[in-house]
């Protein structure tokens, strides 16, 4: 299977979509937007991680501990990004990037 | 393999755990109840436990370190309870190599650690008397999570640890910085955190995975074991294959994310919001104790992982990571400083004072260039002395300036107004670490930055140096703002203001320690100059 499809193209792929998930969280202006560009710049990190572990050293387990762990991680990121946003909407009343900034300079 | 002889080594780490899970399980014992008193016994009664299990472990861990002369038992002595206690601590000392190739447990670490632990000592004091919370155990447990990510992110020798202690040391510190989540400042504090952070930590981990494919792919399939993250194996493997691309491009990227993480220009957006939104002390933790730990992880990756990458910051000829860092400290130091002279509010300047900072810490990197050992040995002595003084001249002028804040009821410049007809006691603690920031003679602040130009000025990046100097002049002009608001103008009000003991404590251990530190600095450059050869390359 792995002859199938070279290495390359699935580096692509999550190359692709790393840069997908940068330009949403850097370019969206709702907060549970920019959580959700992160969390596809992690799944292009844990792709890149089994790629390279599924390729190149399948006998070894580094890759794909590596993905478990950030898998794990980021739900517990998740988790209090998501309070966090739900904090701010109580205080702020919205949940957009931009209208949250009373300090300036 | 993990070896039963290995626990001591980490035993500051599981007491630190262990002293966290105690915080959060005794509070259920505590009388609850709406009052501001019942909260405010709350709090004490966490807080007291907090500091006092802190000091408990920062003492095991020098008695561990074997630092202290008399704490070294000689070979000769009759074997008794207290010495064979002794005796069993340091076997756990600064030796061996790392444990399962991933947690080294040398004099860096050691260091690191023992400055990390009395940083979140201090803070822990500077929280004893802050505002009443309504969960204080969760406070003071996150605050020790975090120290216990802090100790892990100094001695990881792998990438996927460095990538768990970074996560432990910013998850709680982004629910801290967003503590009182009713304030709005704070909310606004602690949601800017997570969204950088989050944002940093995937840029981060891409230049992991990228490192890892390039291990992965140099041995092509024939590895003999899972130690293709370790930094020493990148290092070796990085010498053999001639892939050199991907990997080039996996540091750049981690260079990028833990930037973020310290705060340095252009990746300092983040900073300013955060440390002026959040509570004061926990300000004066994150701007010292998780930036200290993560250069001390910038310094490990970048000279055990990526030797061979190091190139020279020597003006017409830049390469390497070297280069990169000096490019990154000239910014830092620019902006950082300029961005400062504007500021109203005392705590946003002082935030963006320690952007500036941080600016200096970077070029004690630089020294990495040199060709000579020892050369490069005293750049990781300077870093580690600028990072230590730092620590407690920041910890010290937020503390001093959250006493303030407490009283006066807000941290602008304005309200700084004639603190020394005030409190006269308070408004000389805090010149004293204003005095150590902008590096005045008697003061360590002097003597660090001096070291810190002395070392980048002998690997050859004279320019760097000169840029440096003219910035520290013109950051005299802000803090210097600060000590005439203090001194010379007339107050608000004739009030006295009072600091509460806690905060008093800890400021005053850190004013003198700016003291000590600055006139005898032989009392622990000794200790420093033990960490020799972090690389060994």
């Amino acid at each position: 299977m792995t002859n199938a499809i070279p290495l390359e193209a699935v580096l692509m792929v999550a190359a692709a979509l790393f840069c997908i998930g940068l330009f949403g969280a850097l370019a969206r202006r709702n907060m549970v937007s920019v959580l959700m560009g992160v969390e596809l710049m992690l799944n292009a990190v844990n792709i890149n991680l089994v790629a390279f572990w599924r390729y190149l050293e399948p006998g070894f387990v580094v890759g794909q501990t590596f993905a478990i762990f950030i898998i794990t991680v980021a739900a517990a990121e998740a988790a209090v990004g998501l309070a966090m946003i739900i904090a701010i909407y109580r205080t702020w009343l919205t949940s957009n990037v931009d209208n949250v900034a009373s300090m300036k300079g | 393999m993990f070896q039963i002889t290995d626990i001591p080594r980490l035993l500051p780490e599981i007491l630190l755990l262990v002293l966290a899970l105690l915080v959060l399980g005794s509070d259920i014992f505590e009388k609850w109840g709406r009052t501001q008193e019942a909260q405010l016994e709350r709090v004490r009664s966490s807080a007291s436990l907090t500091a006092i299990g802190l000091g408990l472990i920062f003492f095991i861990a020098l008695v561990q370190s074997g630092y202290i002369p008399f704490t070294v038992v000689p070979e000769t002595a009759a074997p008794n309870f207290f010495i064979n206690i002794v005796r069993n601590l340091q076997a756990g000392g600064p030796v061996g190599e790392p444990i399962t190739g991933a947690f080294a447990t040398d004099h860096l670490t050691m260091i690191s650690r023992l400055t990390l632990i009395g940083a979140a000592l201090l803070t822990s004091l500077l929280c004893l008397d802050y505002r009443p919370t309504a969960h204080p155990a969760e406070f003071y447990a996150l605050i020790l999570f975090a120290t216990l990510g802090m100790c892990l992110m100094a001695g990881a020798t792998e990438l996927i640890i460095a990538y768990l202690a970074i996560e432990l040391t910013s998850i709680p510190l982004y629910i801290l910085a967003g503590y009182f989540r009713n304030d709005m400042r704070s909310s606004e504090a602690g949601m800017k955190y997570f969204l950088f952070g989050a944002l940093s930590s995937g840029i981060l981990l891409y230049g992991m995975s990228l490192t890892y494919g390039f291990t992965a792919s140099a041995l092509a399939g024939n590895s003999l074991g899972n130690n293709l993250t370790e930094f020493a194996q990148i290092a070796s493997l990085a010498r053999i294959a001639d892939n050199q691309g991907i990997l080039t491009l996996g540091m750049i990227f981690m260079i990028a994310g833990l930037g973020y993480k310290l705060a340095v220009v252009p990746f300092h957006g983040w900073s300013p919001d955060v440390y002026q939104g959040a509570p004061t002390p926990i300000t004066a933790f994150v701007s010292t104790a998780s930036k200290m730990a993560g250069f001390i992880l910038l310094l490990r990756l970048l000279t055990t992982a990526f030797p061979g990458l190091t190139g020279t910051a020597v003006w017409g000829e830049l390469s390497g990571w070297t280069s990169a860092l000096a490019l990154l400290a000239v910014l830092t130091l620019i902006v950082g400083n300029l961005a400062a002279l504007p500021q109203t509010n005392a705590k946003r300047l002082l935030a963006w004072s320690s952007v500036a900072q941080a600016g200096f810490v970077l070029l004690a990197f630089v020294a990495w260039a040199a060709p000579q050992t020892f050369d490069r040995d005293q750049g990781t002595v300077a870093l580690l002395y600028y990072l230590i003084v730092y620590t407690l001249t920041n910890l010290g002028a937020f503390g001093a300036l959250a006493a303030v804040s407490m009283a006066v009821g807000g941290d602008e410049i304005a309200d700084l107004n004639g603190l020394a007809r005030r409190n006269l006691g308070l408004a000389v603690l805090m010149a004293i670490c204003v005095l150590s920031l902008a590096g005045i003679p008697p003061l360590a602040g002097f003597f660090a930055k001096f070291y810190v130009f002395m070392v980048s000025w002998q690997s050859g990046a004279e320019w760097l140096v000169v840029i440096a100097v003219l910035t520290t002049v013109i950051s005299l002009y802000y803090y210097l703002r600060l000590l005439k608001a203090m001194f010379m103008e007339p107050p608000a009000a004739e009030t006295p203001v009072t600091a509460p003991p806690g905060i008093t404590a800890a400021v005053v251990i850190a004013a003198a320690g700016l003291i000590i530190l600055g006139l005898f600095p032989n009392l622990i450059l000794g200790i420093l100059s033990q960490v020799q050869t972090v690389a060994g390359f």
